[in-house]
């Protein structure tokens, strides 16, 4: 292995030698049963931070593009205004208010029919649900289970369960009624 | 002097709309009378009290939207397309969905299909004493009804659907665009019963200056102020009330079944299935081709959240030989509760389902043979 060398290569492969040397030595003695449950839990809690990173960035995107949108949208109401110079009282702010409203209602809606805000709502929504969901299993985990509490899968199964009985029920309520000439 | 009146003006008009707003008058809405003749699990089927002595003898059944509620129709009583089909003389009943909980999460479409709005039609039509039923569905409902026309022709006699999607492949609508991106299996997967809040905050994002900021603005601006007339504060009062009439609606968003969201997502308006006969329900294919009754597509010609792409090719999918469209130039929620939708939208609507709501009459196409109408007692009895 040459460590002169610059690229992405080199530390990729400096990277995976390691994590070899690793699992042929310090983590053949995680996988000792005592130490077990303390690995998984760290595999959990380390599984939140590239769910956290992802969602900060498409934050981060959605805020430039709001950013830059309130930009566009504020070019062209000055645009606008320039009629204005020479009108004053409240009708000259009541005019000032409706080319700002304009101006930023036409903007935004420009902006938010187009694919690019759609893709970026839709990759934040995704990664909003994804952290939401991490949270949940976590706070599962660290505190309804260990207080034996029912958790959002144990409420759903019941749900699940409770839908498919009523449905049986309606279903048997028809056909008696059927048989019994009622329908 | 003058910019100092017309300010004083202004900030008059604030403070008197500050100050009906901080007496908070209260709302009322759906006040029509009406009777609860049906319930299943949150469902309800309400029948209005007839208005007139002697009705049409076939009903109307009136579906509105899982989203929002049904009393948007029946807002107050000067804004009301129940009232004034009540006043042109038929027999209204409407299905209000409820409420979803948890419980509710795994209702799909077919349960709300053939199975709530199937029970609702099968008690309109036992009450009757007819074979067959009129179905208005809105919005939603609309495509709901188109759905249940495909899947029991025999019950409908007349199909009138107002602003309701059918074709969901259209870059019109800013929700049509959106839906393409949603994940919505993590969405009901996560949620469950998914949020009404969160389905509201998307319908704010469609125009969010204007519905976040301008109507506000446009209440207080509508506020008169003429001291000392009296008139004139009974009519801000009455603007007030109107405008938090409509805001309680807004914002009365019902949570969804989580199974039904997923599946109108994903087959409807992402796959966009009913439109070329291939959506499922219950492992039944829905083809449009088979609803053959007389049928009336209305839309809104500003319709933001349906635009007449999503509705117009209901028209060529269906069979019936009787079919029109009409456009009236308002908006998704003007053409119930514009001063126009009293003026034009239900007149027209009454006249074209007039003629079409007697007993054993000629329609333009063909004779629909109805069964013997029950009387009281023996609807009292069954």
């Amino acid at each position: 292995m040459n460590m002169e060398e610059t690229n992405l290569e080199s530390t990729h492969e400096f990277f995976d030698m390691w994590v070899k040397t690793y699992e042929a030595t310090l983590g053949k003695v995680s996988e000792i049963p005592a130490i077990g449950p303390l690995r998984e839990k760290s595999e959990k809690i380390s599984r939140g931070f590239p769910l956290f990173f992802s969602l900060y960035s498409t934050w981060m995107d959605t805020v430039v593009d709001f950013q830059n949108i309130s930009m566009e949208a504020l070019k062209r109401m000055n645009a606008k205004t320039v009629t204005l110079e020479d009108k004053t009282g409240t009708e000259s702010y009541k005019e000032l208010y409706n080319i700002w409203m304009e101006s930023y209602s036409e903007t935004f809606k420009e902006f938010m029919k187009s694919g690019h805000f759609s893709s970026d709502m839709g990759r934040f929504t995704s990664n909003f649900l994804d952290v939401q969901k991490y949270n949940r299993e976590m706070l599962e985990e660290n505190y309804l289970k260990p207080s034996n509490l029912p958790t959002k899968s144990d409420i759903d199964e019941l749900n699940k369960e409770l839908y498919s009985l009523k449905k049986q029920v309606k279903e048997l309520s028809g056909r008696i009624n059927e048989l019994s000439g009622n329908k | 002097m003058y910019e100092l009146s017309s300010i004083e003006k202004e900030y008059n008009k604030l403070m008197s709309g500050f100050q009906i707003f901080l007496k908070m008058p209260e709302v009322s809405v759906g006040t029509t009378p009406h009777e609860i003749i049906y319930t299943e699990d949150k469902m309800k089927l309400l029948h209005f009290l007839p208005t007139v002595e002697k009705t049409h003898p076939v009903p109307i059944l009136m579906v509105y939207a899982l989203v929002n509620r049904y009393y948007i129709l029946d807002l107050q009583p000067d804004k009301s397309v129940v009232r004034k089909l009540l006043d042109d003389g038929f027999d209204v009943y409407i299905i209000d969905w409820g409420y979803p909980s948890g419980v509710d999460r795994y209702l799909t479409l077919n349960d709300y299909v053939n199975g709530y709005l199937n029970n609702a039609v099968d008690l309109v039509r036992k009450r009757s004493g007819l074979d067959k039923i009129t179905l208005m569905g809105i919005c939603q409902g609309g495509t709901f009804s188109v759905m249940y026309s495909a899947l029991h022709p025999e019950k409908v006699k007349n199909l009138i659907t107002l602003v309701a999607p059918v074709n969901f492949d259209t870059q019109k609508g800013l929700l049509h665009i959106w839906a393409k991106n949603l994940d919505a299996d993590k969405v009901v997967d996560y949620y469950g019963i998914v949020p009404g809040d969160f389905l509201n905050s998307g319908f704010l994002l469609t125009d969010p200056f204007r519905l976040m900021i301008d109507k506000y603005v446009g209440m207080f601006d509508r506020i008169e102020c003429e001291p000392g007339d009296e008139t004139c504060l009974i009519r801000n009062e009455e603007i007030v009330k109107n405008f938090l009439r409509m805001e309680k609606w807004i914002f009365d968003s019902p949570d969804q079944a989580g199974e039904a969201f997923r599946q109108f997502m994903k087959d409807c308006y992402q796959k966009n299935l009913l439109i070329q006969n291939k959506l499922e329900l219950n492992g039944k294919k829905i083809n449009l081709k088979k609803i053959t009754m007389p049928l009336l597509n209305i839309m809104a010609e500003f319709d933001h959240l349906v635009p007449n792409e999503a509705s117009i090719p209901l028209n060529d999918a269906v069979s019936s030989k009787e079919k029109e469209t009409v456009v009236f130039p308002t908006g998704h929620i003007g053409i119930f509760v514009g001063s126009k939708s009293q003026r034009e939208v239900c007149p027209r609507i009454s006249k074209w389902l007039t003629p079409r709501s007697g007993l054993d009459e000629e329609t333009p196409d063909t004779k629909i043979k109805t069964s013997k109408r029950k009387s009281k007692k023996e609807l009292h009895e069954s």
